[in-house]
Formats: C-alpha cells, structure tokens, sequence
C-alpha cells in the first residue's frame, strides 16, 4: 500500500489565503453601495462601520442616488419612505459630496428623518496618513 | 528520470509568505479605502430657547465667513478644540448641536462633527436653522 508521506499543504494554504484577501475585499463591497464617484469628507472618527444598508449620495452636481441609482428629488421621499417602513432601524448612510452646500444635505436629512429612519450615518473617510 | 532536491517546496514558501503579506497589507490599507461614517441626529429645526437649562449646553454655529460661534461666543478652531471637552466633561448629555449659515460647506460641518466626537461628544444633532 501506498502511504501518505510528506503530503504537501502548502499549496492549499497558499490558496486559502488568497481565498481569504478576496473574501475582505469583494464582502465589504457587496453590502455596502459606494460605486457612485463621490468626493466624501475626511474625518478620524469611524462610527458607522461596514454593514448592509440604504445608500444616498448626493453628488457635486447635485444628484441623487439611492444605492447607486440615479432618482428624482420628486420620486426620492416615496423610496425612503418604502424602505424605511420594512426596517426602521436600517442604517441610512448619506454620502454627500464635501463641496455641497450643507443645507442641501440637510434638506435630505430631514426628508429621510421624516420618512421615519432611526440610525443615520454620514459617510466619511479616513484622513491620508493614517 | 531520477531528479535531486526538488525546489518545489521553497518556491510555495515564498508565495505563502507574498500572499501573507499581501494580507497584512490589505488589513492596513482597507480602513484608508472604504467608507466609514459618523452618526447624527438630524435634523430638528432649532427653537428659540432651550428648557434644557439644568445641563450645560454646547451650540455650534458656523458663519458663511469661517467663523464660529460656541454658545453665542465667537471662537477660533483652536480655542473651540480646547473649550470643548472642558465643556463636555461638564455636560450630562454631552449632546453637541451643531448649525450654519446658508453658505457653509458640508465638509466643515463634518469637521466639527468628527472635532467633537474626538473631543467626547455623546450625541451629535444638526439644527436647520439656528433661530
């Protein structure tokens, strides 16, 4: 019989690992919604962390996304609004562009109040160097 | 075919070690490349007067022209980063209320936000307007 001398793991592991480094790279990407270019504030605190929730950028030129697609300011309260209703306690991230007026984003922020969300979030990133 | 010490071995050891270090790498440059947030509480429109007057209150207002007002108290940037944990330390709530002239950018907004978080603020809310 033949036996199982020297059985070589490190190939697996090799893969493992790879496995692993896509694994952080691809999770993070599929719950959150950041595909829309936005130029967000740097800021060194981080509360808010990486979990699944209802993305709305607002961008330079005055746009806005929900979860990365484009909608109208008419049409925008009614989406929330439905969103919200399934799950008041889903995080509502607002990533607003850093240039923007800050009472535009709060005209967004009352909106999304009104809808009935409960955990707000706006998005930030971290500063350079560190 | 008959072959002597195979190398096969030391070359998977060093793609290990390439692929572990891509790893570390990726631990340390992901917090750099995604997003994180800050959490608010917004936005109410301000009243008047607070009934709140037991606590000690921690108003932030920022001017068109890039001043900004603590309580009503015109401070700089530096003067608001040492006032403000000495006035936090003292506040029950620690709430910090933060609102701006119609010409305030976000990005100031979100870096007196992330001053106060740094500086011990509990809760932070955004005010429409300030009176």
């Amino acid at each position: 019989m033949k036996r199982m001398e020297n059985v070589d793991i490190l190939p697996m592991a090799a893969v493992a690992l790879m496995v692993v480094l896509m694994m952080m790279i691809i999770a993070p990407m599929t719950m959150t919604h950041t595909n829309t270019p936005v130029d967000v504030p740097r800021a060194h605190t981080a509360e808010a962390k990486t979990e699944e929730n209802f993305t709305i950028t607002y961008t330079k030129d005055q746009r806005l996304y929900i979860n990365d697609q484009p909608v109208s300011p008419e049409s925008f309260e009614k989406i929330v609004q439905e969103a919200i209703e399934k799950d008041p306690y889903q995080l509502i991230v607002l990533r607003a562009d850093k240039e923007v007026l800050h009472k535009d984003v709060l005209e967004i922020l009352a909106k999304v109040k009104r809808a009935g969300a409960k955990r707000i979030a706006c998005a930030t990133k971290k500063p350079k160097g560190e | 075919m008959h072959f002597g010490t195979e190398p096969q071995g030391l070359i998977l050891n060093s793609l290990v070690d390439i692929a572990l270090s891509l790893v570390i790498g990726f631990i340390v440059a992901i917090p750099l490349f995604f997003e994180s947030g800050i959490f608010v509480n917004a936005p109410g429109v301000a009243s008047g007067s607070s009934t709140e007057v037991s606590d000690i209150k921690v108003n932030i207002h920022l001017l068109n022209e890039g001043g900004i007002l603590l309580n009503e108290e015109p401070v700089s940037y530096e003067k608001l980063e040492e006032l403000l944990p000495q006035l936090l330390a003292r506040s029950l709530e620690r709430r910090v209320i933060v609102s701006t002239d119609s010409l305030v950018t976000y990005e100031r907004v979100i870096q007196i936000l992330d001053l106060a978080k740094q500086k011990g603020a509990g809760e932070l809310a955004l005010l429409r307007s300030r009176r």
